[in-house]
């Protein structure tokens, strides 16, 4: 009892071997190497809802970013049925209809695919805290253990890179900086984006991701460690 | 879009999948092609001022295609200097020459914005090639035919206005504005002999009949006499108050020709009075309406030709673009329109010196209107400033030379004066023959060139090149063939005159191509708009005088240089070909842009704003800068330019 609560946070290897092999090549990770040896999932879902407890994954979109490139062609996208009926207010948000996801599998089948997509990358999401709350809820259900793998935060690297643009200390608290996907994306100049789903966002969220990386490398940062010390853009989920 | 169905790793971002969509020559691939493309696509970031190829070291892996920013292509030789090859955008790319040749990178590329790209792998770029005849023929080609007659289609195509709106012409042109003059009258009580016989020697159809007091009280038509007249076997001494129309059918001179249209055709008549405050101006026909339709260049040359007055002349130059526009749209190139253009204002000259002349009295000498410049190359546009000179035979005695001055000085300033007033601009430079120093006699001719010729100032070539385009316009022609005889006799062997004219010929730099919808000159500056006709219309002019005279052609038109040129083995056939593609190209550039702006009510000229073009359009110009870079490049080899 005590062992499987202890493998629910992650302190102990998870007794799935999905989860388990993750679990101990993170745990010898070295952050000294460039940011360019890494690869990256970028990632993001939609959901029925913001609520932790209740609410469930509609949709999960993921591409691969290698040597902080964006690779098309690995991509990862799904829709999802949630046990209960899909709220009406949000289809308005995501667009996804009851109809589309009616014959979609359930979050358990498409699981272990997603892990095995994930293997061993950092993952990466705007606002990414929310995404992996979602994801590891459903992990721990069904395999007892939270996903292992370090996540980075657009959001948090855009505060970041903002700030070491910002000299003067009061500019730092900027209140006018919108750090919303599209918003930052006109701010840096990105392409536009058109479509959104789970997979478009997750390209865009990509761009921000590999724009943000190579402009903090001419600043310095070049190691994943300087990431993690920069601006603390980093939630350790271990 | 798939409902629910799982194809998690067989689906192309729509974002990646759009932009192919839209971007030569991928836009030539079905959507099974394009998403298998898609697949293989790897979009990278690259930050401004990162070299991406350094030239002959860099091993190219990708193609590359720029989805947002730009970067800088140059070349740097050994002592380190560096040539500026050129700019690419958003939709352009690079790295296909290495790719398909196999080569390391032959430049050095470096993005000037901060960069993303679409990377295609190499293998992936090959098989695109290989299966894909049309994209690879995209990558492969240099100018060849079927692009530019795509340009030319699209150049039609989007540029100018379909044909249903050329009644456009009718709704703008007032009544009033297609007054020829003041209308023609008969007395009430004439005979219907003498109204035929005054309307043969006016050639006109109508008389506007007059009561004793002169007020209009009726018309008479060529059909009335016809159908009131000769059918019904009417005495001929019949008064025209008999057989006239009355009351007359009067517009207000504001009115449109449309509405003159609508109203001839309801009352089933082909004249209309033309009324000002209460007053009748003047006549409009049918056969006026056909002419501002333009539906055929031969209504305007037989009025042309017709014209007894020089006021009767003036407004018909002004109708050569609606002329000009039907060729437009039935596909005609620049050159045929150009030189139908020239061929109407040839008449035009004509008609106004014959009409001077008989005004002047005989003149005392043979002289020979001559035609320099745009004219004298046949190369007319719309608005094309005058050009003319004149030269007249030998005076035996101080008499006839005195005669001859005055004589000539008053045919030439009339002859400039109704040159103006048909819309022809005053040349800025004065090279008119209204000025005293372009009105010489053979020999004072010869001299002048001779001067130019042997004892060349680079200053005074470049004022006079002009004058080697001339052309006979009107007289004795022999005189200008003589000129132009002597003068291709002469310069071959005129080495120096040669070097200054090969060099001004390289004064005009073409600007390095299109970034952004931004010109990129050579110093890598930003405009945002392209002089057509100094950057790029002028290179090739200058090009085929240089090396027409060179050789001795007495030809003025830069085609036919071109083709003599060609055919004499001065120019490589693939130099001629190319060159008369991109030269007719933009020809044909120039000629839309300004008939659109003149059917937008502007004054044409020469400016092209490159955001109105189409990425074909854009590219064809690049292709065309191009040539004229090879062209100044083959005049520097030529003359040695650069050694001395």
């Amino acid at each position: 009892m005590f062992k499987k609560m202890l493998s629910r946070f992650g302190l102990i290897p998870p007794a799935h071997p999905l989860f388990a092999d993750n679990w101990h090549y993170f745990r010898r990770l070295d952050q000294n190497r460039p940011l360019s040896d890494y690869e990256f999932v970028v990632f993001d879902t939609e959901l029925t809802g913001l609520n932790r407890r209740q609410d469930e994954i509609v949709s999960i979109g993921a591409v691969k970013v290698r040597h902080l490139q964006i690779m098309v062609g690995e991509t990862f996208h799904v829709y999802v049925k949630p046990s209960r009926p899909l709220p009406k207010n949000s289809t308005l948000i995501h667009r996804i209809t009851p109809q589309q996801i009616d014959q979609a599998p359930r979050l358990a089948e498409v699981l272990p695919d997603f892990i095995s997509f994930c293997g061993q990358a950092l993952l990466v999401g705007h606002y990414v805290g929310l995404d992996v709350a979602f994801l590891n809820r459903a992990c721990r259900r069904h395999y007892g253990a939270p996903v292992s793998n370090p996540c980075l935060d657009t959001m948090r690297l855009a505060q970041t890179y903002t700030e070491m643009q910002w000299q003067q200390y009061h500019d730092r608290f900027r209140m006018d900086v919108a750090y919303n996907l599209a918003a930052l994306g006109r701010e840096y100049g990105l392409p536009d984006f058109t479509l959104h789903d789970a997979y478009e966002d997750a390209l865009q969220t990509a761009y921000l991701f590999v724009f943000l990386i190579k402009q903090m490398r001419s600043k310095g940062i070049v190691t994943l460690r300087d990431i993690f010390s920069a601006g603390q853009a980093w939630r350790n989920l271990f | 879009m798939s409902t629910g169905k799982n194809d998690a790793h067989n689906i192309a971002p729509e974002t990646v999948l759009e932009f192919l969509r839209h971007t030569m020559p991928f836009n030539e691939l079905d959507d099974d092609h394009l998403r298998e493309l898609a697949r293989h696509c790897i979009i990278d970031f690259i930050p401004k001022g990162t070299l991406i190829f350094r030239q002959g070291e860099t091993e190219v892996e990708h193609f590359y295609l720029i989805q947002k920013g730009g970067v800088k292509i140059y070349l740097e030789d050994d002592q380190g200097e560096v040539t500026l090859k050129d700019f690419r955008g958003e939709g352009e790319y690079f790295g296909a020459l290495p790719i398909i040749q196999n080569t390391r990178a032959n430049l050095n590329v470096e993005t000037v914005e901060d960069t993303f790209c679409f990377l295609f792998t190499k293998s992936a770029f090959r098989q695109l090639l290989d299966t894909s005849p049309r994209v690879s023929q995209y990558f492969l080609r240099s100018l060849s035919e079927k692009m530019i007659n795509t340009a030319y289609a699209e150049l039609r195509h989007h540029r100018v206005t379909p044909r249903t709106e050329s009644a456009l012409f009718l709704f703008s042109t007032q009544v009033g504005s297609a007054v020829k003059g003041e209308p023609k009258t008969i007395p009430a009580d004439a005979s219907v002999r003498r109204a035929a016989a005054l309307m043969a020697e006016l050639k006109i159809g109508s008389l506007l009949v007059t009561d004793p007091a002169g007020e209009i009280i009726g018309i008479v038509t060529d059909k009335d006499l016809r159908t009131k007249v000769v059918a019904a076997g009417l005495d001929y001494q019949t008064p025209v108050e008999k057989i006239m129309a009355s009351p007359v059918i009067t517009i207000p001179g504001h009115a449109v020709c449309f509405d003159a249209m609508l109203r001839m055709m309801r009352q089933r008549i082909h004249h209309l009075a033309i009324e000002k405050q209460g007053k009748i101006v003047g006549m409009i026909t049918t056969h006026d309406i056909m002419l501002l339709q333009g539906t055929s260049p031969l209504y305007l040359f037989r009025e042309i030709v017709a014209q007894r007055t020089l006021e009767g002349l003036h407004p018909l130059a002004r109708k050569v673009p609606s002329v000009v526009r039907t060729l437009i749209e039935e596909g005609a190139k620049a050159n045929n329109i150009t030189k139908m253009i020239t061929v109407l204002n040839d008449h035009i000259l004509e008609r106004l010196l014959t009409l001077l002349i008989e005004e002047l009295g005989p003149p005392p000498l043979p002289f020979c209107w001559l035609l320099m410049g745009s004219e004298g190359r046949s190369e007319q546009t719309f608005k094309t400033d005058q050009d003319n000179a004149l030269i007249y035979a030998w005076p035996q005695d101080e008499k006839k030379a005195a005669e001859a001055e005055e004589y000539f000085k008053a045919l030439g300033e009339r002859a400039i004066e109704n040159l103006v007033l048909c819309g022809y601009p005053l040349c800025p430079g004065e090279m008119m023959a209204s000025n005293p120093k372009w009105r010489m006699s053979a020999p004072a001719w010869q001299q002048c060139f001779d001067g130019w010729i042997m004892t060349p100032e680079p200053k005074e070539v470049m004022h006079s090149t002009i004058f080697f385009d001339l052309r006979p316009g009107y007289g004795d022609f022999g005189l200008a063939d003589k000129l132009r005889h002597h003068l291709a006799r002469t310069i071959p062997k005129q080495e120096l005159f040669l070097y200054h004219l090969a060099q001004n010929a390289m004064e005009a730099r073409p600007p390095l191509s299109f970034f952004r919808n931004l010109i990129v000159e050579k110093d890598g500056e930003h405009r945002n708009a392209l002089d057509l006709k100094t950057k790029g219309l002028v290179p090739f002019v200058d090009f085929a005088r240089l090396f027409a005279l060179k050789h001795g052609i007495g030809e003025s038109n830069t085609l036919v240089r071109l083709q003599l040129l060609r055919e004499g083995g001065h120019i490589s056939a693939e130099m001629y070909q190319e060159t008369i593609k991109a030269y007719e190209f933009l020809m044909q550039l120039r000629l839309v842009h300004q008939l659109h702006m003149m059917e937008n009510g502007q004054e044409p000229n020469n400016h092209i704003n490159p955001a109105n073009l189409s990425d074909l359009e854009k590219q064809t110009l690049k292709e065309s800068f191009e040539v004229v870079r090879r062209l100044q490049s083959h005049i520097k080899a030529e003359f040695r330019l650069g050694e001395r």
